[in-house]
């Protein structure tokens, strides 16, 4: 026993005086370059969870005054940051505050400034706790081209479809009322109705519930968005796409992959399906690259070509970064609409009241 | 010599049930599992009844004979369901307004086991680790991890799935449940007690036996089984379209709230 032992005890010194040299070894080691992963079929793998909400709270269309400038200035950015501290600030918080301050296209506002963001001195909406902040970047705008990071003017027949809405909008006896029109579901947003947020919405970085996860097996990527439950299933098989009278809310997908690249083109979309607040026309065709960069970064690119709605194609253009503790939520959206029968019921109470 | 030859042939007369079964077929390999993608659907109408059902009209008269129910033998292990006294009655009520109230008449989230024999297909899709399930009904779709199981966040429509292989099987432990969907469309119900084991074991090159064991003490005074078959879409171009319903569902659910014109 006691030989055995002793025996033990030298193994042990060895290893706790070895130990350090070992790892120092390691770590001198020369660093190999990153490759990125193959799935056991051969497929680059981008599986895993890339929320968006890193990026939440970078403008989609560049402040004017940056011209041409992607990336911000040193003092720029320093703006950013503060902006991001002072909303920390409030949203750890008391949540009843006797005179909230809400964020606003980049600057804070008051109830006193704007009432119609408090009722009795409470924020209307939900508490400043439930939103994803992002963290701040120095990229100034979601669109990255055309060069001034803007989305590009309409086409004159788009302008005036646009028009033609606005003004038929405008002339029904809803219209003057302060909440708007809710005479039927037809006047809530396709998202309001949770019906889709629309595949440029689907990925764009938001508010809250702005999980995506991408599973592959053989042949196909699935890219699942956790708001409105999405899972759109991309065949990378190379066949065509399906007939042009299958219209589909979030398009019909079809995949290729270029070296790393995953190039994902989506076409037959239901015809006016809004991206932002614009109507689309039946030549939306809109082109995505996800490519890896390294382990824990996925870079997403979205052209939008809709030669009948904008003047010229534009793209978006941001970093999704890996989050493998992100837990994606049952978006039980449709099924918890009580914001729906509250709008309607709520309109046709007010139109009693008269 | 003699001996040695009876013991033989006791041997082989026992083998004789073994050699007799069917041979259990293996599946394609993914990963050293067994390959369940591809796109699945039930070809029965479980959706309409679980259990034996003749032919019979629909809720709705307008549409005729489409909207008629089609004739099924049950899915259901010993063809009975087994509610608790109070609970059968709670199915009775749930018949009675299923016109309205069947979560599927709502494009609600079809929930487990009813996802599974919905009439309208479903893939699945196998990753080298977790496999996704996605339904073409409501864009419903759900995550199985295969890695440590993980507890039931809240409870949730579609539930919380951990799976994992025993051989050829894929067994999946579904709880976490809300118990709000239904099981078809008599209103066979459970509750946010429900716990549902599913197991997929590929039986040929297009085939998938599904079984559920449904186990609710709340509902149901003992545990009790579902089992089908699931055909492959052998279709050169079959995929999953979508059947987003909320639109269908909107006049059903909102349209008393609708403003009325004096058209």
């Amino acid at each position: 026993m006691k030989p055995l032992l002793r025996f033990l005890i030298l193994i042990v010194a060895l290893i706790t005086a070895l130990a350090p040299f070992m790892l120092t070894g390691q770590t001198k080691a020369p660093a190999r370059p990153w490759t990125a992963p193959k799935t056991p079929w051969g497929d680059p793998d981008i599986q895993g969870l890339w929320p968006g909400n890193d990026m939440v709270g970078t403008p989609l269309e560049r402040d004017r005054a940056l011209g041409t400038r992607a990336f911000l200035t040193d003092e720029e950015f320093a703006k950013r940051v503060a902006f991001s501290e002072e909303q920390k600030e409030i949203d750890t918080a008391d949540t009843v505050n006797p005179n909230p301050r809400v964020a606003r296209g980049g600057v804070f506002v008051t109830c006193e400034q704007d009432p119609n963001l408090c009722r009795n001195g409470v924020r209307i909406g939900p508490p400043n706790y439930w939103d994803e902040r992002g963290k701040p970047n120095r990229q100034a705008s979601l669109v990255v081209d055309p060069p001034d990071g803007r989305i590009p003017p309409l086409t004159p027949e788009a302008q005036k479809l646009v028009a033609d809405r606005t003004a038929a909008r405008r002339s029904r006896a809803c219209a003057n009322s302060p909440g708007g029109c809710h005479d039927s579901w037809e006047d809530e947003s396709l998202w309001d109705r949770c019906i889709t947020r629309g595949l440029v919405g689907s990925i764009l970085p938001n508010g809250y519930n702005t999980g995506n996860q991408i599973v592959q097996a053989p042949g196909y990527v699935i890219i699942r968005n956790e708001m409105i439950h999405e899972a759109r299933v991309i065949p990378v098989d190379g066949r065509p796409h399906v007939g042009s009278a299958i219209r589909k809310w979030m398009g019909d997908s079809r995949g290729h992959w270029e070296g790393n690249t995953l190039i994902i083109e989506t076409t037959n979309f239901v015809p006016g399906i809004p991206v932002g607040n614009t109507p689309t026309s039946d030549a939306l065709h809109l082109t995505e690259r996800f490519t890896l960069a390294d382990a824990n970064t996925l870079n997403y690119q979205l052209t939008v070509d809709d030669s009948k709605t904008w003047t010229r194609p534009w793209t978006i253009s941001f970093p999704l970064k890996r989050s493998d503790d992100y837990q994606v939520f049952e978006y039980a959206c449709h099924e918890g609409n009580y914001y729906m029968y509250n709008a309607l019921s709520g309109a046709r109470a007010e139109e009693k009241k008269k | 010599m003699r001996t040695c030859f009876l013991g033989l042939t006791i041997i082989l007369l026992l083998m004789i049930p073994a050699l007799a079964q069917t041979p259990t077929y293996r599946a394609p390999r993914l990963n050293g599992h067994p390959d369940l993608n591809g796109i699945w659907q039930a070809m029965n109408s479980a959706n309409w009844d679980l259990l034996d059902h003749p032919a019979q009209a629909g809720p709705l008269s307008q549409t005729g004979a489409i909207g008629a129910v089609p004739a099924g033998q049950t899915v259901v292990e010993g063809g009975e369901i087994p509610y608790r006294p109070e609970a059968l009655k709670k199915k009775q009520e749930n018949f009675a307004k299923r016109q309205t109230d069947d979560p599927e008449a709502k494009c609600y989230m079809p929930g487990i086991p009813r996802a599974t024999y919905l009439p309208y297909p479903f893939q699945i899709v196998q990753s080298q680790r977790d496999l996704l399930f996605v339904y073409e009904y409501a864009t419903a779709n759900r995550l199985v991890n295969m890695g440590p199981a993980q507890k039931a966040g809240s409870d949730t429509w579609m539930g919380t799935s951990n799976g994992h292989w025993e051989g050829e099987t894929l067994v999946i432990d579904v709880t976490g449940l809300n118990g709000l969907a239904w099981f078809d469309r008599t209103g066979n119900f459970a509750s946010d007690k429900l716990h549902v084991v599913e197991r997929f074991t590929r039986t040929g090159p297009d085939h998938l036996q599904y079984e559920a064991t449904i186990e609710d003490p709340s509902v149901f005074t003992r545990p009790w089984k579902i089992s089908m078959p699931l055909y492959r879409h052998v279709e050169k171009n079959a995929q999953i379209l979508e059947f987003k319903c909320v639109p269908f569902a909107e006049e059903l659910l909102y349209g008393q709230f609708k403003k009325k014109t004096n058209n």
